[in-house]
């Protein structure tokens, strides 16, 4: 095994100016724009388009030797000015790299002149929103540039409303005062509830979920009470435009008053229509982030990264706030319906009784293709914990299991997940580049891969099959329409699997032998060794 | 003389750079070579992605990125470049800078990295790049190369592509830079400058610069060559490797491709090793054929030239059906270009018009002056010639100059798309060789492939109106989508237009009828 301490060998994570870009798209009317280097937006553009196959206009403020040396300032305002002028958008995100951060622009402070300057006012209304967010390059990863985007959004428009006052909800601005309960049959009350979930392990919540049932109106509750409010539903990675798109049937379907953010559905998975917008529709309406701060809750998506702006509405705007797996796989899906379940009062719709039921199906259908066979599996942190778990449901050995992003919770979360199979082994890799999970690899034996596209070199040297999820994939078509979340994501993800697994061992002369010997020859040998030293 | 019309709405210090071209031998003053404007969304990259892609298709060599990691994670493997041998060209090395390492300075993680790399991968020379961050905190990446190279007994050479120091442009030279320092002087008793020597008996040798393999482009080409008794030393830099670099200084001629990037590293060994150069360029019929008559000129071997001409001629008779059958059905559309360089931008110009098409927009990254003048020399009446565009001016350009097909990178096609054009990418991402007969023999189909798809008679209906559809049909044509945006909200500062793309403009990428006008031109 290769050992290396100061050279990173094909990394396996991007920049935090990237994520920030991710996020933004999701914002109704919003550009961005990096202060910094013009590679800086030209390379992420490109990376973008790559993977969605849209156009990505991302804006630079094209910082010189002389801005480098005299400051950012003038090439900042004139980028905002250029923008405005050429774009007219309703938010701008700057998000600054690794070159202002280090010349020390106080990027804040030159929006502030700036607006001044252009007489812009802070009414969400009729001015243009400028969202100023630190993402230095050499900081943390893509992963912490999504979480840290969404944030500053969430804030700024939340402290916008702080400012100006909400009289309709007067409740908001006195903490100590929390908004009405809905009395529960059991004397609980929502707030509580949620409270109380807060602090819970998700496995407890599980199964005090399915403790519970899922239909709440069944068991008395006030449903009509509960249903007041929007729902906040955040992710802490970016999830693909149809995997957005199915959350959002989800929470349409379950009658819930909603608010997704950020929503990429349209924006990066564009309709081809007769207009060419300059900014692309869609994204979360500006009015709905806004009126964050006064949802009942907060739902977030992914628990192994913290999520800043459910912490923020949480501690600052008493918005109960809550942590579920990303819906990938069944457990994960089903604890989402519990969730949803609860917040929003009613029963599971018959149609996703109906998925669930074919997901089971499916399951069965190939419990003994996937059973036991070795896969490794890579990419965001939050990502690759709920595929590992998908994967243990299904009876596959998850042996490797590993991220870029350097997460002092990964190990602790991926050990939860397998308390439950004590006999499995396997390791957790957080901080990782492609050279060193190459190396685990290869420690390993996995049988198949499932991550982003950079593992091809991998999968291709190996000769094992590699399931495209995650990003960057752009050695494929379809990366926005990858679908893995929900049952119906669950069920795709299943079939592709398997057929992966299928076409790797289809030796074109007799039918596919089922059971778990059935991939490779390799597999028995081992056991026969592993047997012969027991 | 003063225009009447703006030929594309944009921001004001941006016109200076958009002309067109009105009548014969007009001379067109576009102001080009500087820096792109902040805000305004620039198709270029920064000096290091200059830098990068002129020296990444070295095979042999390690290219490490000294910066944080989104530098090197974006430049992956991107080239597209193909190698005959090694590969560690395509794997990504970098010293991951993080906040620490800002901090306190990045040498010591730099010259460990370098120990690291060397142990592992012992390559035969490590290009060490600077990135921004690199510029400003000040590492001494001189004296860390210095020492590593003692140390280890290759060289180590570091590539001064600070992102914010230039353009990309300020990047090719930096490569330049980087490469001179490979190449060697050719040894005592070796032939070093030989024009009275006698060809016939004492093989020829030259270099290709600017040639990058891309797709395999470069194996094309050397055939070309060998056949007529040239031994080409290396291509700069497509498939080569730090020895056959270092083997240029024994080359009897250059031939320089990408002039935008090689031209300073030809002149320089034209001053330091009296090697001439020739500008050529091996996309299409005419460019190709010119290349191996100059070539065989140069040498004034008899011998040389007829083998050129032979082999033209049998080359040429074994394409032309293929080019002459796609030239039918592509004859009159109307192609735009967008490229980095301009050597490949003119030669384009060619190329299309040896299928019989006509170019109307006509742009690139990089290009100088007497690069535009040439360009505009080049193209017909009405083209409209761009330096460092952005999307929303080829968006518009496009529309303007109903184009058909655009030939451009990754971040226009899908600007291309969106509009209903067809599109060639004739960058990175592109899978074929365009290079050579064989080459031109695939970008003819491509383009073909492209213009001519079922998809675009889809894509002209936009919206499925079922009860309009029997009044159309009726009427004999089928309503044409537009393509226009107006931007909403309430004017900012008073500074405003309402800017409306093409009211009143059909897009000829929309009508299914051939240009007539145009065909009568040609």
């Amino acid at each position: 095994m290769t050992k290396r301490n100061y050279a990173t060998v094909n990394p396996c994570v991007m920049c935090q100016p990237m994520g920030s870009a991710l996020a933004f798209r999701g914002i109704e009317n919003t550009m961005v724009l990096y202060h910094g280097s013009q590679g800086c937006s030209t390379y992420m553009r490109l990376h973008l388009a790559h993977h969605f196959r849209e156009p990505v206009d991302i804006a630079s403020s094209a910082l010189s030797e002389k801005g480098a040396v005299y400051g950012g300032r003038e090439n900042l305002k004139k980028g905002l000015r250029n923008v405005i002028n050429r774009y007219n958008p309703k938010v701008i995100g700057v998000a600054t790299t690794c070159l202002a951060e280090t010349i020390g622009d106080d990027v804040p402070a030159i929006i502030r002149e700036f607006k001044e300057e252009e007489g812009l006012g802070d009414d969400p209304e009729k001015d243009i929103i400028i969202i100023p967010v630190s993402t230095p390059s050499y900081g943390e990863s893509h992963v912490s540039g999504y979480i840290k985007a969404l944030d500053a959004v969430v804030r700024k428009f939340a402290e916008k409303q702080e400012e100006q006052g909400k009289p309709e909800k007067p409740e908001k601005t006195e903490k100590a005062e929390k908004p009405e309960r809905t009395k529960l049959s059991r004397g609980i009350e929502i707030m509580d509830y949620m409270e109380s979930m807060e602090i819970m392990e998700y496995t407890e919540i599980m199964e005090k979920g399915k403790a519970e049932g899922t239909s709440l109106e069944a068991e008395g509750f006030d449903t009509k009470e509960l249903a007041k409010g929007k729902l906040n539903v955040i992710p802490v990675e970016s999830l693909s435009p149809a995997d957005i798109r199915e959350l959002k049937e989800i929470l349409e379907i379950m009658a819930g008053e909603y608010v997704f953010m950020p929503d990429i559905s349209e924006t990066f998975d564009a309709p081809l229509r007769e207009d060419l917008p300059r900014i692309a529709k869609g994204g979360t309406p500006l009015s709905e982030i806004a009126d964050m701060p006064n949802s009942r809750a907060s739902l977030g998506l992914g628990i192994v990264s913290k999520n800043l702006a459910l912490e923020y509405l949480r501690k600052s705007h008493g918005v109960p706030g809550r942590n579920v797996p990303i819906p990938i796989g069944l457990s994960n899906t089903d604890s989402f319906f519990t969730e949803l379940a609860h917040i929003f009062g009613c029963p599971i719709p018959e149609k996703y009784q109906r998925e669930r039921g074919r997901l089971l199906d499916a399951m069965v259908d190939v419990h003994k293709y996937l059973y036991g066979v070795k896969a490794a599996v890579y990419g965001d942190p939050d990502l690759v914990f709920s595929l590992t778990t998908f994967m243990l449901e299904l009876g596959m050995h998850p042996v490797l299991i590993a991220t870029g992003s350097e997460s002092r919770d990964f190990g602790k979360r991926i050990e939860q997940v397998f308390e439950e199979k004590p006999e499995l082994k396997y390791s957790a890799l957080d901080g990782i580049d492609f050279d060193s999970l190459n190396d685990a690899i290869t420690e390993c034996n996995p049988e198949i891969l499932i991550g982003n596209s950079n593992g091809r070199y991998i999968a291709k040297a190996r000769d094992i099959p590699l399931v495209r999820v995650g990003l960057p994939i752009h050695d494929r078509v379809g990366a926005q329409r990858i679908l893995t979340v929900g049952y119906r994501g669950a069920m795709e993800l299943l079939d592709r699997l398997t057929n992966a697994i299928l076409e790797a061992t289809d030796t074109f002369t007799a039918p596919v032998q089922v059971g778990s010997t059935a991939y490779t020859g390799k597999r028995i040998e081992e056991e026969c060794v592993k047997g012969a030293d027991e | 003389m003063k225009e009447k019309i703006e030929i594309v709405d944009t921001l004001e210090e941006r016109k200076p750079y958009i002309a067109r071209k009105q009548k014969k031998g007009q001379e067109i003053p576009l102001a080009c070579d500087n820096n792109s404007l902040a805000g305004a969304i620039s198709q270029r990259a920064c000096v290091y992605s200059g830098a990068r892609v002129i020296l990444n298709p070295v095979t042999d060599a390690v290219h490490l990125v000294h910066g944080p990691i989104g530098c090197a994670g974006y430049t992956w493997d991107i080239r597209g470049a193909k190698s005959s041998g090694i590969e560690t060209n395509r794997t990504s090395f970098s010293t991951d800078m993080k906040e620490l390492d800002v901090v306190f300075g990045g040498e010591k993680k730099l010259s460990n990295a370098i120990d690291e790399l060397v142990g592992l991968y012992r390559p035969p020379v490590i290009f060490v790049y600077s990135t921004c961050i690199v510029g400003i905190i000040g590492d001494d990446l001189e004296s860390v190369c210095k020492t590593a190279s003692q140390k280890h007994g290759i060289p180590v050479i570091p590539v001064k592509s600070e992102g914010f120091k230039g353009n990309k442009s300020d990047g090719y030279k930096a490569a330049c830079d980087a490469l001179k320092k490979l190449i060697r002087r050719p040894g005592e008793g070796e032939i070093t400058k030989k024009s009275p020597r006698h060809p016939e008996t004492i093989k020829s040798k030259i270099n290709i610069l600017g040639d990058f393999n891309v797709a395999g482009d470069v194996w094309l080409i050397k055939p070309l060559f060998e056949q007529m008794g040239i031994e080409v030393i290396v291509s700069m830099t497509g498939d080569s490797t730090a020895n056959s670099i270092s083997r240029a200084a024994e080359a009897d001629l250059n031939l320089v491709q990408c002039s935008g990037s090689m031209t300073y590293l030809a002149k320089w060994m034209q001053r330091e090793y009296r090697i001439p150069y020739l500008t050529v360029s091996f996309f299409g019929i005419e460019d190709i054929s010119l290349a191996l008559r100059k070539t065989a000129d140069y040498f004034g071997s008899e011998l040389m030239k007829e083998h050129a001409e032979k082999f033209l001629e049998s080359e040429i008779s074994r394409i032309m059906p293929e080019i002459l059958r796609v030239k039918e059905r592509v004859r009159g559309k109307k192609a735009a270009i967008y490229m980095g360089g301009p050597a490949k931008a003119l030669t384009l110009i060619k190329g299309f018009s040896e299928l019989g098409m006509e170019v109307v927009i006509i742009g690139t990254q990089t290009g100088k002056k007497e690069d535009y003048e040439q360009i505009s020399y080049s193209v017909r009446e009405g083209t409209v010639i761009v330096d460092d565009a952005n999307p929303l001016e080829l968006a518009e350009l496009l529309v303007k100059q109903k184009a058909d097909l655009m030939v451009a990178g990754v971040k226009e096609r899908f600007i291309a798309y969106k509009l209903g054009v067809a599109f060639c990418d004739f960058n990175h991402d592109r899978v074929v060789e365009f290079e050579g007969f064989d080459g031109f023999v695939n970008f003819a189909r491509e383009v073909d492939a492209s213009i001519n798809s079922p998809v675009w008679k889809a894509v002209r209906q936009r919206i499925l109106k079922p009860e309009a559809k029997e009044s159309e049909e009726r009427s004999g044509r089928t309503k044409r989508p537009e393509v226009k945006e107006k931007i909403p909200g309430e004017p900012y500062a008073g500074e405003y237009k309402e800017i409306t793309i093409g009211p009143g403009i059909e897009p000829d990428f929309l009508n299914p009828e051939p240009d007539t006008a145009v065909e009568s031109q040609a």
